[in-house]
């Protein structure tokens, strides 16, 4: 690992609730990587090789160690005991000695940022996106988005239609990984609650088809990156 | 005609890319796009161009769960024309 706080490329950005969120800066840097990749066991670096771009290859390998640094921090295990097991739909969970651990994850970069949340308890998900105009930005709001999020991206113009776009899709994205089944419900068959489409920071969402699972959502967005974080609150919780 | 392969390699090459740089989808187009960095946001886009230019239901699901461009080609080709 890096030889002082100030090598690494990592770094606390929010506490939400109970999880917490750590920025992972992934901008072009060989020492880094070559750090990071001293970390990595024999199937992540094949895996690593398998990448056919360079910048795929450097996003796995910062993002998989500081990844690793983090998990080995909170559950005071040694990086070598460390391993990731992947569910049925692929979200990869952590394993120490072979057991799972007692910690959820989740991680997302784009670019060259990342976000990876954890929590010991409640599933949770994580979204960044760098906010570039896209081609057919109606045809992907005709996609992804329910009637009322159609009708308010309608009414917004320019920069702030972007933003708000891309604001509504990192956490329908967040609340798909948190649930863990991929994309695969359609993300226009529900839509982010009012409030925080019109500039709120936080809310509470429930899936229309598992009404009974209160998901805490919350806006990590700043002037950089467009991001949100879902966390499933336990039922309990006020 | 041109193959479901070629013309799925003209739809990446002319619609995404990857730190600014084009796709260079290999001849036996063994690559996967979620792999090679696109984002989530060109993804359902490319969806989007899949379904209307070869007339086949293709969401974004199809696109994260085939894993590679040949997987695509192949379930296009599975497709009644």
């Amino acid at each position: 690992m890096p030889a002082s706080v100030a090598d690494c490329w990592w770094r606390p950005f929010r506490n939400v609730g109970t999880a917490a969120v750590v920025y992972v800066d992934m901008a072009p840097d060989a020492a880094r990587e070559a750090v990071a990749l001293t970390w990595l066991d024999q199937e992540e670096q094949s895996r690593r090789q398998r990448f056919r771009f360079d910048g795929a290859r450097r996003r796995f390998a910062l993002c998989r160690a500081a990844l690793r640094a983090i998990l080995c921090g909170q559950l005071g295990c040694p990086n070598q005991q460390l391993a990731f097991g992947a569910s049925h739909h692929g979200k990869p969970y952590a394993l120490v000695n072979g057991q799972p651990a007692p910690i959820g994850f989740n991680v997302s970069h784009g670019s060259v940022h990342g976000l990876i949340a954890f929590a010991a308890e409640g599933r949770l998900g994580v979204d960044v996106e760098e906010r570039s105009p896209a081609r057919d930005l109606d045809g992907l709001i005709g996609s992804v988005m329910g009637p009322e999020e159609r009708a308010e991206l309608a009414s917004a113009r320019g920069n702030h239609r972007l933003h708000l776009f891309y604001h509504l899709w990192t956490v329908k994205e967040a609340l798909m990984k948190a649930l863990g089944t991929g994309l695969t419900p359609d993300v226009s068959g529900f839509e982010i609650p009012l409030a925080m489409r019109r500039g709120k920071k936080t809310g509470i969402f429930r899936f229309p088809h598992i009404p009974t699972v209160r998901w805490w959502l919350e806006d990590l967005g700043n002037e950089h990156f467009a991001a949100a974080i879902a966390h499933e609150l336990s039922p309990d919780s006020h | 005609m041109a193959s479901t392969g070629d013309r799925l390699k003209t739809l990446i090459a002319d619609n995404l890319e990857v730190d600014g740089q084009a796709i260079a989808v290999p001849e036996n187009l063994d690559i996967s796009l979620l792999e090679a960095g696109v984002s989530s946001v060109d993804l359902v886009a490319f969806a989007k161009l899949v379904a209307r230019d070869f007339n086949v239901k293709f969401t974004l699901e199809h696109c994260t769960t085939l894993n590679s461009v040949k997987e695509v080609a192949d379930f296009i080709d599975s497709q009644p024309g």
